[in-house]
């Protein structure tokens, strides 16, 4: 038996995450320098990567999206507003070790991520604006919400069969409900995204047409209970329009 | 391009509605995999939580990874389900040294979500028909270590086998796991 044998037997326990700690640093460690291992590892993960999906889904409590997202978005704004103070200090320990070949390597790295990240971002937008420039038809429907004067605004681009959707001039949805864009098909109204107001500023998103096969004739807004994820309309419905 | 490419691609442009339409469609998945773990639902959902603040501060690496987007989240919140389970068993190792007496966990049943109405429940029934092919040893082992992260040393006084026989049932199990999962793609249709 030769050393590497023990890390060909445990490839498939680390891929699962079923080492204990210690066995875990031991193959990190040797996966950095093992190609073989690295590549077999990774090809387990994939071939496995849906096992997770055997678990029954649950049902999440009525607020629970809401404050996931509450949360993951004012972590991230608050991070963006402090965030000099970590890039000062990171800008400080890189000039200090600017003499080190492996600060260099991580930075070029870190450089070409964000290159990436950016280059993505943009392709992204253009991948909008493609929608709003090229949209066959433009709808639009005026919202009123208690004093609120808003509207509904829909770019739908015919050749891709997707929409960009504008929600506007509504206030941010109140605690015990959420909006909620819908398809309206012939064969009944679809759930589509949940809209979430950001603030004073408009809402807007991306869709594809409905997943379930259906006729699409047009789209509405509604606000919905916050317990009310499935099924039928059981809201007030703020605004429609036909295609 | 596919929705769940789509998806990932407002979501490395920031596009915070994206964010809204992952959380709606991944959640009960999530929720899933840590409930079944943790068997407490307060720290299930703190696991859930922390697995979107990654996955929305480090969606490029989601996209470089080339696994997709739903088992990239699956896989951090399986492992962070994992490292709280093993940081409760040392806890509860340490206080039962002190006090001689080890703490129970909150056993919580997990909701049953509408199924028909469930993006991705179609995976799931394949994901399940591939288990249910398992042998019963097999399966009782993947279940325990898999699905409700006990370690080999507890699967093996669970289920009263030796300790090598676990491992081996484990191996023989994701061997064939492997070949029965290895062509699913999409999650959202």
């Amino acid at each position: 038996m030769t050393a590497h044998d023990w890390f060909d037997e445990h490839r498939m326990e680390y891929a699962m995450h079923l080492l204990d700690d210690k066995d875990t640093a031991t193959f990190e460690a040797h996966l950095a320098g093992c190609p073989a291992c690295r590549e077999e590892v990774a090809h387990i993960e994939r071939d496995l990567a849906w096992l997770p999906m055997g678990t029954q889904p649950a049902a999440p409590r009525p607020d629970f999206r809401r404050r996931i997202v509450d949360d993951v978005l004012g972590t991230s704004r608050a991070r963006r507003r402090t965030g000099w103070i970590p890039t000062a200090l990171a800008a400080g320990l890189l000039l200090a070790a600017a003499a080190g070949w492996w600060s260099g390597a991580r930075r070029a790295g870190r450089a070409a991520s964000e290159l990436a990240s950016a280059r993505a971002r943009v392709a992204a937008l253009e991948d909008t604006l493609s929608i709003i420039r090229g949209a066959g038809r433009v709808l639009q429907a005026s919202v009123q919400l208690g004093g609120a004067q808003g509207g509904l605004l829909i770019f739908a681009d015919e050749r891709t069969h997707r929409w960009n959707v504008v929600v506007h001039g509504l206030p941010p949805a109140p605690p015990t409900g959420r909006y909620q864009f819908w398809f309206i098909c012939a064969e009944g109204m679809v759930r589509g995204a949940e809209v979430r107001m950001p603030g004073t500023k408009p809402a807007n998103f991306t869709t594809d047409m409905p997943t379930v096969p259906c006729t699409v004739q047009g789209a509405a807004l509604s606000v919905e209970p916050m317990d009310a994820t499935t099924g039928p309309p059981k809201g007030d419905m703020l605004a429609h329009l036909m295609l | 391009m596919s929705r769940e490419a789509s998806l990932l691609r407002r979501l490395v442009a920031r596009d915070e509605q994206a964010l809204v339409e992952l959380v709606d469609l991944a959640t009960p998945w999530m929720l899933g995999v840590a409930q079944s773990m943790l068997r407490d639902r307060d720290e299930a959902e703190e696991v859930v939580m922390d697995a979107f603040r990654t996955a929305w501060q480090n969606v490029a690496d989601a996209q470089q990874d080339g696994r997709g987007l739903m088992p990239y989240l699956l896989r951090v919140v399986r492992h962070r389900a994992i490292d709280r389970l093993r940081a409760r068993r040392r806890r509860q190792m340490k206080l039962a040294r002190i006090a001689g007496e080890t703490s129970g966990c909150d056993v919580v049943r997990a909701v049953e979500p509408d199924e028909a109405g469930q993006p991705g429940w179609h995976v799931h029934q394949m994901v399940h028909a591939a288990l249910a092919r398992l042998p019963a040893e097999q399966a009782a082992a993947v279940r325990l270590a898999y699905f409700e992260g006990l370690t080999h040393s507890e699967v093996a006084q669970t289920l009263d086998i030796p300790l090598g026989t676990v491992k081996t049932r484990l191996r023989l199990a994701f061997v064939r796991l492997r070949g029965e999962l290895s062509g699913l793609k999409d999650w959202v249709l």
